[in-house]
């Protein structure tokens, strides 16, 4: 998929020249001194690295076999460090996807009969681009599925604990060099780590390292820390493609139909 | 639904909502055209609140529940809808048990432009093409694409409806269409059917101040248009909340927090 996109690189660009010609408003940079610096140290760069703005969406191959392709459901290919506890949660889990799958009608997954909040960071691993916007004070990551957001704060505020148990988690940010660290903690328990039933814990401590690899991709290096549910912290690395002609559409998790038909469109390689 | 005890009063969930924020304003641009001296009236963005005064007895105030205090002109068939319609508000309210309000036990999205009559903040933010307002209820988005398209008929139909705008001087101008016909207009009932066309005029009145004339198109359900009007109050200390609704439990702690009157 890399070679072929390299073949569109130039009409891209052209695109992407449009894109980012830089705002006259302030929203469109950080507000922290640190930001400033940072920018400074990229002259002559074709983007500006403290602008995340676009939307993005996955960068690996479509279609895909849902069942057979674990960044579908999961973040990584081998098996997260569980604990005991861990272990257990993940074996009451009835996913329907990955080796295991249940049918529909069987899984316990939280989000198919309810339409729960996905949570994070599982909200990356649903099929659905996303859209980054920023203000002086915040990063914030609209997710098209279920219409969810990532408010990431980074004006300097600490977490709030009279806040949650979240169902997305309190979000602060700050950016180290080029890359955005985003802190989110004070979650509840009831949402998988991922579409296959890995567990958290309301300990569950996210940390995401995001930033721009070049132009056109986004990296987001999310570390998962949570005693409870894994012997260790682990790391999951995901990539985004920038989509300068994509708009987010509308998408509400409603009942069971909208996952029917969402399963399909990924296994068909909408 | 947002954590917070039982029997808490808007004005304690005011209180917390302003606490931590330090969150610095967004300065005017330096392009705006004919500027007052302010602000950017091309500027809308910041967390707005809904200017009214608090507490408030929500069977009593219209502005709770409806966008205007005399009754909009209902077709026969709108009229039908409505009278069909048992809302947990206003002059013919019904206990919670007995609502057949669409969003109460399922948690269906609110709909357009119901969504403006919740006693929660929202927040706009602007791209290059777009005016997005976040809504901390549910976290429903209205995304007012500003960039020269039209509408896109393969859309739809719609819970929030396929939006784009432009500017005339200083008011943005949105115009909503392709609708589901699932909801309801407001929190009591008034009906609106897939012909539903919404027109907002948006405009900063001073710097704290942002203005919404909300003309309601739906010639199946109203025999004219009709206008309703509401003031937000700039909030620069406040910072949206995670609110997603998830069963009638989250009204009934919401209605809770608006009829409580502040102690």
């Amino acid at each position: 998929m890399r070679i072929v996109w390299a073949g569109f690189r130039f009409a891209l660009a052209c695109t992407l020249a449009f894109v980012f010609v830089p705002r006259s408003s302030a929203q469109t940079k950080p507000a922290s001194k640190t930001a400033a610096t940072a920018s400074a140290a990229a002259p002559g760069s074709s983007f500006d690295p403290h602008d995340l703005t676009g939307v993005w969406f996955d960068d690996r191959p479509r279609p895909v076999t849902t069942n057979e392709r674990y960044w579908i459901f999961k973040f990584n290919a081998e098996e997260p460090p569980m604990t005991e506890w861990g272990l257990a949660q993940y074996k009451a889990t009835k996913s329907s996807f990955g080796d295991r799958a249940y049918p529909l009608a069987e899984t316990n997954d939280p989000l198919y009969h309810t339409c729960t909040p996905p949570g994070l960071p599982r909200a990356y691993l649903h099929p659905f681009p996303i859209q980054i916007v920023q203000t002086p004070g915040e990063v914030i990551v609209l997710f098209e599925y279920d219409s969810v957001r990532h408010q990431i704060f980074t004006d300097g505020r600490k977490h709030d604990e009279t806040l949650g148990p979240l169902w997305m988690g309190d979000a602060i940010g700050h950016w180290d060099g080029d890359t955005l660290v985003a802190d989110t903690v004070n979650f509840n328990d009831k949402t998988w780590l991922d579409r296959i039933g890995h567990p958290h814990s309301d300990q569950l401590h996210v940390v995401e390292r995001i930033r721009r690899k070049d132009r056109d991709h986004l990296v987001n290096d999310i570390t998962i820390e949570d005693p409870k549910a894994y012997a260790k912290p682990w790391t999951a690395h995901l990539e985004f493609l920038l989509r300068p002609k994509w708009s987010l559409a509308e998408q509400f998790c409603e009942d069971e139909e909208s996952f029917q038909s969402m399963d399909k469109d990924a296994a068909a390689g909408k | 639904m947002r954590k917070f005890a039982a029997g808490i009063t808007l004005a304690v969930v005011i209180v917390v909502l302003s606490i931590p924020a330090v969150r610095a304003q967004t300065k005017p641009s330096s392009e705006a055209p004919k500027a007052p001296a302010t602000f950017d009236p091309h500027d809308l963005s910041g967390v707005w609140f809904d200017d009214h005064p608090r507490p408030i007895t929500v069977m009593q105030r219209y502005w709770a529940y409806k966008f205007t205090e005399g009754e909009p002109p209902m077709t026969a068939w709108g009229q039908t809808q409505y009278a069909a319609a048992k809302p947990s508000f206003g002059p013919h309210a019904f206990p919670l048990a007995e609502t057949n309000d669409p969003v109460y036990h399922t948690c269906i999205p609110l709909g357009f432009p119901r969504i403006f009559l919740y006693p929660l903040p929202f927040q706009i933010v602007q791209t290059r093409g777009e005016v997005i307002l976040l809504f901390e209820y549910d976290s429903h988005r209205h995304q007012i694409f500003t960039d020269g398209r039209a509408h896109d008929t393969s859309l739809g139909p719609l819970w929030m409806g396929d939006a784009i705008g432009h500017w005339e001087g200083d008011t943005l101008v949105a115009d909503t269409v392709n609708f589901n016909d699932k909801t309801w207009l407001d929190r009591i009932g008034h009906p609106h059917s897939q012909q539903l066309h919404v027109i907002e005029h948006i405009r900063r009145v001073d710097h704290d101040h942002l203005e919404n004339e909300i003309t309601i198109d739906d010639p199946k359900a109203y025999t004219r248009p009709w206008t309703g009007r509401i003031v937000f109050a700039l909030k620069p200390k406040w910072t949206l909340a995670e609110e997603f609704c998830e069963d009638i439990s989250s009204f009934d702690s919401i209605e809770k927090q608006e009829v409580t009157p502040a102690k």
